[in-house]
């Protein structure tokens, strides 16, 4: 084996989750499909597994299996038209770097992700829905202690509701400041 | 690679096997010492506890039927609840009993054998006579399986392979070893569809094919339908003939039934070559009086035709599909390969030419290309510096499970292999201690429409509160097509524990026992 090549694939491998799919085929994000395909086979002839069978188990063969997977899903995405345009959209969108593997949102996802936004607009529990309405009432009020203290008692019934959380915090920024007095 | 390393690419079919090497760089069928070059894929077990395999077993069907077992791939890997089980229990004159887990057992003189087990002796059968012809021990092989195989028949033929005492380098889809043996040294770029009619199952890949890559662009198949249910019909056509002429049902008989479905298998080869056949058995069966009955029928060839014309036209459905996922038209098809015994019918010759409009590549044995291609590959993985490239597809989209019976795609079929795709899940009660999960392969957004390969349950992650936890699962399908599952407690990091608690395969402990069993069973291709 090419001493280079295997340096090569232990950095290759180190930094796979911060390529997007263009970077790990070596292809600009103007590629064809022909361009795509030419890529997908060189890759193909230096990490697919069955070329490093014969080598006995190392770092290498796992490395190279890593890469060649990533090498897949790369040109499984960007073959396809539809994948490919919503893939662009995402990286070069905001949070790149959460994106750089592409996902599809399925519908019943995008459904629930709905139903659960609403939810938690309003509360899933009785109890927590009133404590936040009471809140609310606070924080128009202004009196964010009590909004403070409803939001607390309101989370105690639904731990993870993001809009309670995000309420809470902005209750407490609206608190009379004491000794620790932030800057600006 | 070292000098005298060598490896073997076994064809095991649900009618025949076939075993081949690479010899002086070139595919070679191996022969066992009475000249055969394929080997009945059936398994005989004889009063002395020994176990004859092979052409010889074939001719036990008859005289010792419910000790020999057949067409044992058309139920590897499949539940005892599936319809093919069900099918062949009606049908096969051995005894199938249900095992744990819902899976199937073949019962012989108060045994029991898993599918794998069964298969296992074929698969030692193929190590025997490279052993034989080699004059030393080889242990590397390559096995085919039908491109549309799942991922639980895949597995229980890699368990085969293991209680062989072989060492799997890789399980290859059959059309797409045909493939390698076809553009073998041709040095040629084309778009090429591998027809694969075997004894029990039907494929069809297309296949881009250039100097040194092999990609598959699209497969899809059928594991219900072979050269077996042509047999069928014939069959069925003969005993309703025979019961209006003398009121006795064969089929009721398991003798007259084997008898039967030789003489229909005979039929077929027969009108095929000759386009008709004599069909003659004689004292199939007595009738109430003590007459002896003799079976006596004309095939002709248009007779035959018009009985298996569905099964055909199928075929070309599963060839639209095909066509249609590699976005591609039969014109664009640059040359078309034959594979499996079937395909050597005029009526499928003809259909295939007629439907892509070109004639099919000759020179080309269709029961030895799959065995020949797979000796390619097993070569090509011993070598660092072999030049072949394959790159496959997995035939099925993984699927899991979602509420109300409902399953969710995780990855498509004709997704190059090997991939992998990750999926977060949350807890959905405070302190959940496990997340399980349904895992299926199939084409329908149903569950019930899909096959099970089995139930993941994950624990040992950290606990909290419902939604707080995330599970980071793992669907990876290697080079073989089998699906592996991990799971990742997504904010420690820690790797979960995973237990497959609803599964049809064997556990490691049945494995290792199954070797030893069929370590010290002798085994013979002689009948003598």
């Amino acid at each position: 084996m090419d001493p280079s090549f295997e340096i090569e694939t232990e950095a290759l491998s180190q930094i796979l989750d911060q390529l997007d799919y263009f970077q790990i085929l070596k292809l600009p994000t103007s590629a064809n499909p022909a361009d795509i395909k030419a890529a997908f086979y060189r890759e193909s002839r230096l990490y697919h597994p069955d070329r490093h069978n014969a080598l006995p188990e190392c770092a290498f063969k796992e490395q190279a299996a890593k890469i060649y997977k990533r090498v897949t899903e790369a040109y499984v995405t960007l073959r396809d038209d539809r994948r490919r345009r919503k893939y662009l959209a995402d990286i070069g969108g905001p949070e790149r770097e959460k994106k750089l593997r592409f996902t599809e949102e399925s519908e019943q996802e995008a459904k629930a992700a709905k139903k659960k936004e609403l939810e938690e607009q309003i509360g899933q529990t009785p109890k927590g829905r009133q404590l936040y309405q009471q809140a609310m009432r606070d924080l128009d009020g202004k009196r964010p202690e009590a909004a403070v203290r409803n939001l607390k008692l309101a989370l105690t019934f639904e731990p993870s509701n993001e809009r309670f959380k995000e309420k809470l915090a902005l209750a407490e920024k609206l608190l009379p400041k004491q000794e620790f007095k932030v800057g600006h | 690679m070292a000098q005298d390393d060598v490896a073997m690419g076994i064809d095991l079919g649900t009618s025949y096997s076939c075993v081949s090497l690479m010899i002086d760089g070139k595919p070679t069928v191996i022969p066992n010492e009475w000249g055969d070059r394929t080997h009945a894929s059936v398994v005989s077990f004889l009063e002395d506890g020994s176990v004859l395999v092979g052409n010889a077993a074939k001719k036990s069907i008859i005289t010792n039927a419910e000790s020999t077992v057949y067409s044992a791939k058309r139920l590897i890997g499949r539940f005892f609840f599936s319809d093919e089980v069900k099918k062949a229990q009606s049908m096969m004159p051995y005894q199938i009993v249900e095992g744990p887990n819902n899976s199937v057992r073949i019962r012989v003189a108060n045994q029991d054998f898993s599918l794998p087990e069964i298969s296992a002796l074929v698969l030692r059968e193929m190590k025997a006579i490279v052993e034989n012809y080699l004059g030393r021990e080889v242990t590397k092989a390559v096995v085919t399986v039908p491109a549309y195989f799942n991922d639980n028949q895949r597995q229980a033929t890699k368990d085969a392979g293991r209680i062989a005492g072989l060492d799997i380098l890789r399980i290859v889809n059959e059309p797409t070893a045909a493939a390698l043996a076809y553009g073998f040294g041709r040095d040629v770029s084309q778009k090429i569809v591998v027809y694969d009619l075997g004894g029990g199952t039907f494929d069809v890949s297309i296949l881009e094919i250039g100097r040194d890559v092999f990609e598959v662009l699209s497969t899809a198949g059928d594991t219900y339908l072979g050269g077996d249910d042509f047999d069928d019909r014939i069959m069925q056509w003969l005993a309703d003939d025979f019961q209006a002429k003398y009121n006795l049902d064969l089929r009721q008989n398991k003798y007259c039934l084997q008898l039967l479905k030789e003489a229909s298998e005979r039929a077929k080869i027969e009108v095929g070559r000759d386009g008709v056949a004599k069909i003659w058995a004689e004292g199939v069966c007595q009738d109430a009086e003590g007459r002896v009955l003799n079976l006596e029928q004309t095939l002709s060839a248009e007779q035959f035709n018009r009985m298996v014309m569905d099964f055909v036209q199928r075929t070309f459905k599963v060839c639209d599909e095909a066509l249609q996922s590699a976005r591609l038209t039969a014109s664009d098809i640059d040359a078309v390969v034959l594979v499996g015994g079937p395909t050597r019918l005029p009526i499928i010759k003809n259909s295939v030419k007629h439907y892509f409009q070109k004639e099919p590549t000759v020179g080309i044995d269709p029961d030895e290309v799959v065995a020949m291609g797979a000796s390619i590959q097993a070569h090509a993985l011993l070598d660092t510096s072999a030049q072949n490239t394959l790159l496959d597809v997995t035939p099925l989209t993984l699927r899991i499970g979602t509420v109300g019976g409902y399953t969710e795609k995780i990855i498509d079929k004709n997704t190059p292999i090997p991939i992998e795709k990750s999926k977060t899940f949350t807890t959905s009660r405070d302190g959940q201690e496990r997340v399980r999960i349904k895992v299926y392969q199939g084409e329908d957004n149903r569950s019930e429409g899909c096959e099970l390969l089995g139930e993941f349950e994950f624990s040992g992650f950290k606990i909290g509160y419902r939604g707080d936890v995330k599970i980071e699962v793992t669907f990876e399908i290697d080079g073989n097509g089998i699906v592996n599952v991990a799971a990742t407690d997504v904010d420690t990091g820690q790797k979960t524990s995973t237990t497959i608690t609803l599964s049809s395969g064997l556990t490691e402990a049945d494995i290792e026992a199954s070797r030893e069993r069929n370590a010290q069973t002798n085994v013979t291709d002689n009948a003598a």
